[in-house]
């Protein structure tokens, strides 16, 4: 790393012109993925190197990628960017770089996780495979370590960096009709705890098995956490953009100062949560800041661009937030289904896509573990649903919120929702 | 092709039952446009080599930008020594279908290197068709996308195949955003993506189109809710492209039929079980994979297994017959050879089976997209791409539209709103009861197929004729 800093900082003294923003980026993952209960040909190792190069001319920016590393070849990057910049016609919302001031809140961060062995890893698969087969199930899914530096340079003057790891174990477990999905997401495995981890998967699995036959319909859900962040992240992605709302192509335009939301729920951005595992700014050296996007049910603040947030006079909050709170509370999942006498709990779901824009209307089906909640248990598994859904209707219509789980750039609670569209089934 | 060779030998020398090493050189252009402004362009050029290692039963991979003889040697040093830990857990013996040795090389056929031509032509004709879009009452919005690609590869293996490809690839589309009505609805021109070169990107009236979807997107404010119901769809070629992508494309994947995607992509009701006798549609469709289609975004002459590019039927005379199938399933279908649909999105990727280029073939008897709807008293005829999502075994599907219009009495009537339909997915091929004939004929496709852990997105070409399904259960959006 160090001869590619030194490349850039010689490129930096003198810059083709006043806007050069270089950011370097290092991910070596080592990701294993199993099916069948045995490690399949996507068992790799990779070491990715690359820089992201910006360039600005009077008005128009240009960027080129490449992971030709040496000095011609950042110097080239650099050039094509130049190039490409002075070809294009003048950006009414071209931005400079950002500049020291901007980017004082980023924190320079290394965290410390642990390194985790190759065999430790594989280990840990054997062991799941082990058990898994023991209780007569079957599997697939994958166990990955990706530690990542990123890099950012300008000729502003700002130099930011962040590193970081990401370890994942996904497990999906299956009977021969069935099938339930976990995951363990954390920094490291330091806090893995593969007993209780395989044993709450063959639990579940087990329950799933010989899905009964139900009808579609419109019933109170307990939705997991994976459930509420596939759909809260797909509503977030549609519509809170602040130039799309203002330009009456969000369905928020609609909806500014109008209940979105249950009173109760707060969603939110904060780049140092303890449970997520984002970077502190993107590749331009921006960093990410805190923001409440929804607040007592009701807008809070959209996501400004930074010509956007210029033009309107506010802080800017990225394209896109660098992580996704959704407030929870102490109470665990156990207790929501407590709280239902007869519904449904939905471990996740599955292929969602928009239907209408305007309405926040989402399709999708569920998928590994549908359970019919009676009396406040799990008393077995039903056919899979297609929803289609009004993810608007879906936060008013919440009426429990519980326990946070961490899931990577989000850390989103369980809740459970009255009314929850099914509209078809499936044959399985 | 020397470094590769010398993986090749490095590995052999180390008793592997079989490796392979590939480098890509990609090169990658994109240009976005909002209204009048390009909104993004950015171009990425990004090279690296993987190695791929069978150990015994076990598979290993690594991958590396340094491609310094040093690097390499280790890189495939550590792709056998994940190959070793895999054999540890290794349920089954792996048997790899046999391929002749190729030393061979394919290229696309282009007329123009798309990266060769100034970047500011594509911008010129991507913001004049914002700006004619601009022009059409009640416009928002004017986006457009161009994507121009050139990956060349380089493949060896142990069985002494040395393989060059140079493939080119271009993508352009353009959307109109109209809000009237108290509605927004968008409308998208996408000429089919092909493997071509820039003077493909030429040969595309843009500026008529333009003017036809800010049209349309407007129109589309206006337009009646359709009804919920069962009702006959005619559905155009664009449209059927993403439906035969997740109804068949997806669920003849034989690696997704066996498990192996079961914790992603999901897995397929399509099982091999119901090889050569399951009706997965009626009598008169017939799913064509084609990966030596000229053009095709598959069609690359030699896969990433070193497998040269075949034709066959996934659907002949509506009975399932055939599957994507890579060399080590093979044999679980008594195939002598896998069929040449392995590919690999970047050199950090591991190539796993991919869609094929697919596509319904047209009808046998004379009938134009006019005559099809000439014959259909009451239905809703469909263009383009929307809404789309099917469950993880690929039955339950549910399909909206880029717009919709009303039949009545054999004729076209206004434009509707609000369409999305929901059907199982072998019903809806068992009630295809029309094809138009084959002057009917349109590509379409796609870059971004989703697949993989972790993720790659692979290009394949569809195409179909217009074509005809009854009793298909209709719903209101909203």
């Amino acid at each position: 790393m160090n001869k590619v800093k030194t490349i850039i900082e010689k490129i930096l003294k003198t810059p083709v012109t006043d806007h050069v923003t270089i950011c370097y980026g290092r991910n070596e993952t080592q990701h294993i993925r199993f099916s069948n209960n045995s490690v399949n040909r996507e068992n790799l190792f990779k070491l990715e190197e690359e820089v992201k190069v910006e360039v600005g001319y009077e008005g128009r920016t240009g960027s080129y990628r490449t992971n030709e590393l040496s000095e011609a070849g950042i110097k080239h990057a650099v050039n094509q960017a130049y190039e490409a910049a002075k070809l294009l016609p003048k950006d009414p919302e071209y931005m400079p770089p950002v500049t020291r001031k901007e980017a004082a809140a980023v924190k320079n961060f290394k965290p410390a996780f642990e390194k985790v062995p190759d065999g430790s890893k594989y280990a840990i698969l054997r062991d799941a495979f082990k058990q898994l087969k023991k209780a007569g199930l079957n599997s697939a899914g994958s166990l990955s370590t990706s530690p990542y530096t990123t890099e950012v340079y300008n000729s502003s003057g700002v130099r930011a960096s962040h590193s970081g790891c990401t370890s994942s174990f996904t497990l999906t477990a299956m009977t021969e009709n069935s099938s339930f999905r976990d995951s363990f997401i954390s920094k490291d495995f330091s806090g893995y705890d593969g007993k209780a981890f395989i044993s709450k998967i063959i639990d579940h699995t087990r329950l799933s098995k010989d899905p009964a036959p139900l009808d579609a319909g419109k019933y109170t859900v307990v939705l997991g956490p994976s459930a509420v962040e596939e759909l809260l992240l797909m509503l977030l992605w549609y519509n809170m953009d602040a130039k799309a709302i203002d330009e009456g192509r969000s369905a928020l335009s609609a909806r500014r100062g109008r209940r979105i939301a249950h009173e109760k729920i707060h969603i939110y951005s904060k780049p140092d949560h303890p449970v997520s595992l984002t970077p502190f700014c993107p590749e331009d050296g921006m960093p990410y800041i805190g923001f409440d996007m929804i607040r007592n049910g009701r807008l809070a603040s959209p996501w400004h661009s930074r010509y956007y947030a210029a033009k309107k006079g506010v802080r800017p909050t990225g394209r896109f937030p660098g992580s996704v709170i959704f407030k929870g509370t102490d109470k665990p999942v156990e207790k929501l289904i407590a709280g239902v006498e007869n519904g449904l709990y939905v471990n996740s779901f599955w292929y969602i896509r928009l239907v209408d824009l305007m309405d926040g209307i989402f399709t999708g089906m569920t998928r590994d573990g549908l359970f019919r909640i009676q009396d406040g248990k799990l008393t077995g598994s039903v056919n899979n649903f297609r929803f289609n859904q009004s993810v608007f209707d879906m936060l008013l219509n919440t009426t429990e919120i519980g326990r946070e789980k961490g899931m990577v750039f989000t850390s989103i609670p369980p809740i459970t929702v009255k009314e929850f569209n099914f509209v078809s089934k499936t044959e399985f | 092709m020397n470094k590769l060779r010398e993986i090749i030998k490095h590995l052999e020398a180390k008793k592997v039952r079989f490796a392979d090493a590939r480098e890509h050189l990609f090169r990658e252009r994109s240009i976005c446009t909002e209204d009048t402004r390009v909104e993004a362009i950015t171009e990425e050029n990004v090279s690296g080599v993987g190695v791929k290692v069978l150990w015994r039963n076990g598979w290993g991979y690594a991958s590396t930008s340094r491609t310094d003889a040093a690097s390499l040697r280790k890189t495939a040093d550590k792709a056998l020594a994940l190959a070793r830990h895999a054999d540890k857990s290794a349920a089954a013996k792996v048997e790899l279908a046999a391929e002749p040795k190729h030393i061979a090389r394919f290229a696309t056929k282009i007329k123009e290197d798309p990266f060769g031509v100034s970047v500011d032509d594509a911008v010129g004709i991507l913001l004049r068709s914002g700006e004619t879009i601009l022009k059409g009452k009640d416009i928002i919005k004017a986006s457009s996308q161009l994507v121009l690609r050139n990956m060349k590869k380089k493949y060896a293996n142990t069985e002494g195949s040395l393989i060059e490809t140079d493939v080119f690839t271009v993508l352009p589309q353009i959307e109109a955003t109209a809000r009237a009505n108290g509605e927004v609805k968008s409308r998208h021109y996408w000429p089919s993506p092909m493997n071509a070169g820039y003077e493909y990107l030429r040969s595309i009236d843009f500026q008529a189109n333009a003017e036809r979807i800010a049209a349309q997107a407007r129109e589309h404010c206006f337009a009646k809710s359709c009804e919920t119901g069962p009702a006959t769809l005619i559905l155009d070629p664009e449209h059927l492209s993403l439906t035969m992508h997740e109804s068949v494309g997806h669920p003849t994947e034989l690696d997704r039929v066996l498990g192996y995607e079961e914790s992603c992509a999901g897995r397929s009701f399509a099982t091999l079980d119901k090889l050569g006798k399951f009706r997965y549609g009626s009598k008169i469709v017939n799913l064509v994979a084609d990966n030596t289609l000229e053009g095709g975004l598959a069609s690359c002459g030699y896969d990433d297994e070193g497998v040269e590019c075949q034709k066959w039927h996934i659907v002949k005379d509506g009975i399932l017959s055939g599957y994507g199938v890579n060399r080590e399933l093979a044999h679980k279908m008594k195939m002598k050879r896998a069929n040449g649909t392995t590919r690999a999105t970047k050199y950090s990727d591991v190539p796993i089976t991919r869609m094929p280029n697919l596509y319904l073939a047209p009808g046998k008897k004379p009938l134009s997209k006019e005559q099809l709807i000439a014959d259909t008293d009451s239905g809703i005829y469909i263009e383009g791409m929307g809404s789309f999502s099917i469950d993880q075994m690929r039955l339950n599907m549910q399909f909206g539209g880029d717009a919709f219009w009303e039949i009545k009495n054999g004729r076209i009537r206004g434009m509707l709103k609000n369409v999305i339909y929901n059907a199982i997915s072998y019903e809806f091929w068992r009630s295809c009861d029309a094809i138009a004939d084959k002057t009917a004929f349109r590509r379409s496709g796609f870059i971004t197929c989703g697949k993989g852990d972790p993720m790659q997105a692979a290009q394949m070409t569809h195409g179909a004729s217009p074509a005809r399904f009854r009793n298909i259960m209709v719903r209101r959006a909203k």
